[in-house]
């Protein structure tokens, strides 16, 4: 077999003992899927691309030739989207960030530090992972709006800052809702990576005379940054796409404080029907913050996942 | 430095549905004078490192009293105890470098500037041979250059005490025996209380000047090295301290002769009357391998045939298994000769057990009945001291 390999540039023998329909089976089935997954979001940039009249006229994964090319929609969905992306970014970068940290500091105090009942604690935050958001809602915005209506309370501070208008006080409920509802999931999640963290370290630090907080600001936080990124990256996806909550605080797409998952379902669709150019721009844009995260924090969020199942 | 104290020190573990709960150490009272190295030794699981960790104030006391210096200190928490311990994982900071690592605790629990704790450091680190590491985080060292930021974190902070948790039990054996030899100097240069755990009984010879004997959380012995080998106060410290074990034979009793199954020894009279015995009392025998001697067959009454089953040759020593012919189970003894091996396996030799290295055990309670005579008058303590 190796003289063959030798002689020919094609190794016909080798190439037919390899040959194996459990492989060829596999490959298929991925190439498969690598299509049901990757088409869509091909034709979603195609369309974005084309304008009205070439989309109507080409396949819809067909790349926009000559005249049908057109970057109008993007501009237009932009230019929409413009204030939303400041309001998501507004509530969601402050409400992640909060969110991971006290979370963080849950699961040190349940997870590493003894005390009684933490077991009984902890399961209240286990049932708060599977509370259905639509429960709530009608609650939500009764406590919002009624009992402490402290968007109405902000209003005139939010209108004396610059480039913001009283309507953005509603983000600060939405903010604090968020920061509410993702603690319990971000806690079992810290916990699960404490719990693999050896507690010689704490005991290490205990016995060099180092308090609680201590213990938890100089050695436990610095060793979980690799977790903070998973999380963050998580929790960041999670309240930027959310739509029930935004609704119901917020109310609608007119309002000046809504945030893209309001202002997404109304662009592009007017009396005359749906620009579908619009609105492939606009969902494309819309996802580009949670990609880019994505992107930026991918090595570390690797290595949380790698620590946390190791 | 302080004197260390237990006082009938119990550690219970309990269950949410147990009420008897697990008893881990029980009625442990072990005094550790200033300055003194003293060993905690027995097979895992036997209560040594709860007991190191109650004195560290990492698990609470279930009962008794924990004394350090002057001050009971079982509900002072760990971080005002001015102990230091060296874990057997190290457990060093894995995101500090070697420096701060052994900065933390002076950060942490004194009010030295920056200056000082610099300062103080350095010494440290210039004494443990690692100054040349200090800015290395601890994932880049050695098992060894570890061990050493480990022990310099320890005596950096000049404390009360020491605690010591297997420290040498992931170090290689070459580095192991160098370590044992190093921490035994630092200890006697620093003159402070160190309380060691240990389940190798030749680091607990070679270190502790007292070794504290530990069997399922039940204190069995205290004693300098060479009381708890020559003296042992019961059979399990018998058979735990000396390498390879003391051999032991069941038997029982008949006037002054010792039944086993395999062989019968006869006391002279006086030594057994001494023991006050009751006839017919179960007893076991228990004879060290260096005291076997090996030689020709012979009709000596303590002397015996036995066959040499394999010769393990060590160099310096030759660990020699024999079996007696007779034994109904295939239990083996040893004996350990030095110099070349004069036997070889499938030999026939006599061996003696000479009366005066006899250790005689309550076959029920496993206590001591009679230890070997060691050739000093006085009592055994104070020469062995």
């Amino acid at each position: 077999m190796s003289q063959s390999t030798s002689r020919s540039p094609i190794d016909v023998e080798s190439l037919v003992e390899n040959f194996n329909y459990r492989r060829v089976g596999k490959y298929a089935l991925v190439v498969l899927f690598l299509g049901f997954f990757l088409v869509p979001l091909e034709t979603g940039i195609m369309t974005a691309l084309k304008t009205n009249s070439a989309i109507a006229r080409s396949l819809p994964f067909a790349p926009p030739a000559g005249e049908g090319f057109t970057l109008t929609n993007l501009e237009y969905a932009f230019s929409q989207l413009t204030n939303s992306f400041v309001n998501s970014l507004l509530m969601a970068v402050p409400a992640t960030l909060l969110n991971v940290l006290l979370a963080s500091m849950a699961a040190y105090g349940l997870t590493m530090v003894s005390w009684r009942g933490q077991i009984a604690v902890f399961a209240l935050f286990l049932v708060g992972v599977f509370v259905p958001y639509q429960a709530v809602l009608v609650p939500l915005s009764q406590f919002w709006n009624n009992m402490f209506p402290l968007a109405r309370m902000l209003e005139p501070l939010f209108a004396a800052i610059p480039f913001l208008q009283g309507g953005h006080s509603r983000l600060v409920p939405l903010t604090i809702t968020h920061v509410a509802y993702g603690i319990p999931i971000c806690t079992v999640l810290f916990r699960s990576y404490y719990k693999s963290l050896p507690n010689s370290l704490v005991e290490a630090a205990k016995i060099d005379g180092a308090s609680i907080t201590k213990i938890y600001r100089r050695i436990v936080l610095p060793l979980s940054l690799p977790m903070f990124g998973v999380v963050f990256i998580y929790q960041f996806t999670q309240i930027y796409n959310e739509f029930l909550f935004s609704f119901t605080l917020i109310t609608g797409s007119n309002h000046p404080a809504a945030p893209v998952t309001l202002i997404l379902p109304a662009i592009g669709s007017s009396t005359e029907g749906i620009d579908f150019g619009i609105r492939m721009s606009a969902a494309f844009l819309a996802a580009l913050p949670t990609i880019i995260l994505y992107v930026a924090f991918a090595e570390q969020f690797a290595k949380g996942l790698r620590t946390e199942s190791g | 430095m302080a004197r260390l104290e237990l006082d009938d020190v119990t550690k219970v573990y309990r269950g949410d549905d147990d009420e008897a709960g697990v008893v881990a150490v029980d009625d442990v009272s072990v005094e550790v004078p200033d300055g003194d190295f003293l060993v905690l030794v027995g097979p895992s699981g036997c209560g040594k490192s709860t007991t190191l960790r109650m004195i560290a104030g990492l698990e609470t006391v279930t009962a008794g009293e924990v004394t350090l210096g002057d001050r009971t200190i079982n509900d002072v928490s760990a971080q005002e105890r001015d102990i230091a311990m060296v874990f057997q994982s190290y457990a060093l900071y894995p995101h500090k470098t070697v420096r701060d690592n052994i900065a933390f605790g002076l950060e942490e629990s004194t009010d030295l500037s920056d200056g000082e704790i610099t300062e103080t450091v350095e010494e440290a680190t210039e004494l443990m041979g690692i100054d040349d590491l200090l800015d290395r985080k601890p994932g880049e060292l050695s098992g060894g250059q570890q061990q050493r930021v480990a022990l310099g974190r320890a005596i950096v902070r000049d404390p009360d005490a020491f605690l010591m948790d297997e420290p040498l039990s992931n170090l290689d054996a070459k580095l192991r025996a160098e370590m044992r030899t190093e921490l035994q100097h630092l200890q006697e240069q620093l003159g402070v209380t160190t309380v060691y755990v240990t389940h190798d009984q030749t680091e607990a010879m070679t270190m502790g000047d007292r070794i504290a004997v530990l069997d399922q959380g039940e204190l069995q012995q205290v004693g300098t090295p060479l009381e708890c080998y020559h003296q042992p106060s019961n059979l399990f410290v018998a058979g735990f301290i000396g390498e390879p074990s003391m051999n032991v034979f069941d038997g029982h009793l008949q006037t002054t002769e010792l039944v086993t199954d395999s062989f019968t020894y006869s006391f002279s009279a006086e030594s057994v009357s001494d023991l006050d015995l009751e006839e017919e009392s179960e007893l076991v025998l228990g004879i060290r391998p260096e005291d076997i001697e090996l030689g020709e067959r012979s009709t000596d009454e303590h002397r015996f045939e036995a066959e040499v089953v394999v010769v393990e040759p060590m160099g310096n020593e030759n660990i020699v298994h024999l079996q007696f012919d007779d034994t109904p189970t295939d239990d083996e003894f040893i004996a350990t000769t030095e110099g070349i091996p004069s036997v070889s396996s499938g030999d026939r030799v006599g061996v003696v057990f000479p009366e005066a290295a006899i250790h005689l055990f309550d076959a029920d309670t496993g206590k001591a009945v009679k230890n070997r005579r060691l050739s000093f008058t006085g009592t055994p303590a104070e020469m062995l001291q």
